[in-house]
């Protein structure tokens, strides 16, 4: 029904680009995740497709209708907005009911669909309160229920959770995918929260300076990276990154000598999970290093390895314990290696 | 010395405003209880009070003032009001604003004289009707009461309306932008975010600008003096022409002392009215 396309979309402040040759389509019903670090263009992106931006060049579509031009009012979108924008005169009922009076929601059905948006971000009790009486994280769940109190054709959300505390990120997380899956509502969602955009994405949307890195479902971006960007983005913590060369066949770099995909040589970065490796028995090591920091977690130990000048992250079993500076070896998944051009960044395939 | 020092500071300023706002005030009050005959204060105890109360050309002023001052200070916001909301995006009004200020800073007796010679004597504006061919014939302003009030209202709009688009486009332009986009996009037209949300956010800025233009509108006086003057039949008198003669023209200074103590009264206490109302549910 919406379905979203950018053709070619660019979006210029005076020479300088926020949004460069954006090419993206969003499916009927799909939940679209735009991840990337502040200033990548994720809310200028946002605010192009609700009509608050006009794109420097390229085309918007919604449910395959051009929607240049077309006022903000008349795309029938609702947003949730980075800094909630609630209306400062009007109480948190008031606020969420604006959008369905102003959309013509018969009076006797009002009541109805205010309070069940405000149980759903657990602000039963503060309805009667003007915004300014609200705490932050309270606010952006205000913002957040006049966004979802009426079913319009997309729903756009910039980092609606970004002020709440763990448990009711986790718990808020579950209800936006429940009450999107039901209301069967386009998303498009922005956020710098990983777990966020793993849990929620059918696809997410890599970016970095108003460039799209890469496209894909998380399980995409996560275990197929297109490049050391993306690579070294996605994962808590990202994965290692390391340059070095590749001669016949061997790539090395310090206290790294490890085989390598025949196909290439020169400079090769090389990437790998830190779940992706262990500690080796003693002479299989694929990397030496030693032991720069020991960080328990609970249910692991994330261990930082000196190679060379470079650090390297390891996941290793909970128990696992060494004293500093004690030389370790750890294991390589082969299956698990990541090559990349360290020239442009971009991923090296193998089956190629 | 050190403690001294800030009082030091501030005492030409303190002593300048008490010493020609408190001294007179207290004076002014002092003197509303005597008879004044030119060297000899008789003591007259209400009197004064109680003849003004009786007197119809004081009620006459009070009403004159508000009438006039009303209708203008309505049109000055409602106009002001809608042109800074039109305008407030616009990067040459921002750029240019000062510009706006511009009638604020002529000589206020030059203006009323301008505006005697468009309506009254230069006829500028019959003149320039007749050529539109909207009349067939001079119109006397100063020979019908709407129109002699009119002819004050339209000089005070003149030149108040541009001081009241600055405030208020100084007040929009403070509003965060997301609020009106977010309205937009909850399918509110421009004249629903006007008056759901930019509104009431400007209604202390509002309530500030109709307080300091109200006070000024209550002493209305150059434009009388020089227009009018309070012709046809007192009816655009305002009240502080008629203090003026009182004190000035029949020197009856006590009886004028006491209007303007009456004065003073209604505008401080309508002035806290507003003040009251329009920051009441400003905040919580
Ligand atoms: N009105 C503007 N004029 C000039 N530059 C702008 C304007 N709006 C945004 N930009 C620039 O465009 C770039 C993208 O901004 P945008 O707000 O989309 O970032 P973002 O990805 O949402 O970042 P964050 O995660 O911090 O919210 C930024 O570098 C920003 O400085
Ligand atoms: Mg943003």
């Amino acid at each position: 029904m919406a379905s979203i396309h950018l053709d070619n979309v660019v979006k210029r402040y005076g020479a300088f680009v926020g949004v460069k040759e954006m090419n993206l389509q969003i499916a009927d019903e799909e939940f679209l995740v735009l991840l990337g670090p502040s200033g990548c263009g994720k809310t200028t992106t946002m605010r192009m497709i609700a009509g608050l931006e006009e794109p420097s060049e390229g085309d918007i579509r919604i449910a395959s209708e051009v929607v240049n031009g077309l006022d903000a009012r008349d795309r029938d979108v609702a947003m949730v907005f980075q800094g909630y924008a609630l209306y400062p005169n009007m109480s948190i009922y008031e606020n969420i009911r604006f959008p369905l009076r102003m959309r013509g929601v018969p009076k006797n059905q009002q009541d109805a669909l205010i309070r069940r948006a405000a149980d759903m971000v657990e602000l039963g009790d503060f309805l009667d309160r003007k915004p300014a009486a609200l705490s932050g994280g309270q606010r952006q769940r205000a913002a957040l229920a006049r966004a979802v109190v009426r079913q319009p054709q997309v729903f756009l959300m910039d980092e609606p959770l970004s002020n709440l505390d763990a448990k009711l990120r986790a718990s808020m997380r579950v209800q936006i995918k429940h009450l999107q899956r039901k209301l069967r509502i386009t998303t498009v969602y922005v956020t710098h929260d990983q777990i966020e955009a793993m849990t929620l994405a059918d696809r997410i949307v890599v970016m970095s300076r108003g460039e799209i890195q890469q496209v894909g479902t998380p399980d995409e971006i996560y275990s197929d990276p297109a490049n050391t960007f993306v690579a070294g983005f996605i994962g808590s913590p990202p994965m290692n990154l390391i340059e070095g060369q590749v001669h016949s066949g061997r790539f090395i770099a310090p206290g790294i000598d490890i085989a390598a995909p025949g196909h290439m040589h020169g400079n090769v970065t090389l990437g790998f999970r830190p779940e992706d490796c262990g500690i080796a028995p003693d002479g299989q090591a694929g990397l030496t290093g030693t032991v720069y920091g020991i960080e328990p977690t609970g249910d692991s130990t994330f261990l930082t390895i000196l190679a060379g000048d470079k650090q390297v992250e390891v996941k290793a079993p909970r128990d696992f314990r060494a004293p500093l500076d004690s030389c370790a070896s750890i294991a390589l998944d082969p299956a698990r290696l990541y090559f990349f051009d360290s020239a442009t960044g971009q991923r090296m395939r193998s089956t190629q | 010395m050190r403690a001294l020092f800030p009082y030091l500071l501030v005492a030409p300023a303190v002593t300048y405003l008490l010493s020609i706002t408190l001294y007179p005030g207290i004076y002014a009050i002092y003197q509303s209880f005597f008879l004044v005959r030119f060297n000899e204060w008789i003591p007259v105890g209400t009197d004064n009070y109680v003849e003004l109360f009786a007197d119809t050309e004081f009620w006459g002023a009070l009403l004159n003032t508000l009438i006039i001052g009303g209708i203008a200070l309505a049109v000055e916001c409602l106009l002001a009001l809608v042109l800074a909301y039109f305008a407030y995006r616009d990067p040459f009004i921002r750029g240019w604003r000062i510009v706006f200020l511009m009638p604020m800073l002529f000589m206020p007796s030059a203006v009323a004289f301008l505006w005697k010679l468009a309506f009254n004597d230069g006829r500028v504006i019959s003149d320039l009707l007749m050529r539109l061919g909207l009349i067939s014939q001079n119109i006397d302003f100063l020979g019908s009461v709407p129109l002699a009030r009119l002819t004050l209202i339209v000089a005070d709009v003149w030149q108040w309306t541009p001081f009241l688009f600055i405030i208020f486009v100084a007040a929009l332009q403070g509003q965060d932008q997301e609020i009106e986009e977010a309205a937009r996009l909850d399918g509110a037209r421009w004249p629903q975010i006007f008056w759901n949300i930019s509104l009431p956010m400007m209604r202390p800025v509002i309530a500030v600008a109709v307080i300091l233009r109200g006070i000024d509108i209550t002493t209305m006086f150059t434009n009388v003096y020089i227009m009018t003057n309070g012709t046809p039949g007192g009816t655009t008198e305002t009240i502080s022409y008629f203090i003026y003669r009182q004190g000035f023209r029949t020197f009856n200074f006590g009886y004028a002392s006491a209007a303007a103590v009456i004065m003073l009264i209604i505008t401080v206490v309508s002035a806290q009215l507003i003040v009251k109302r329009a920051f009441r549910s400003g905040r919580a």
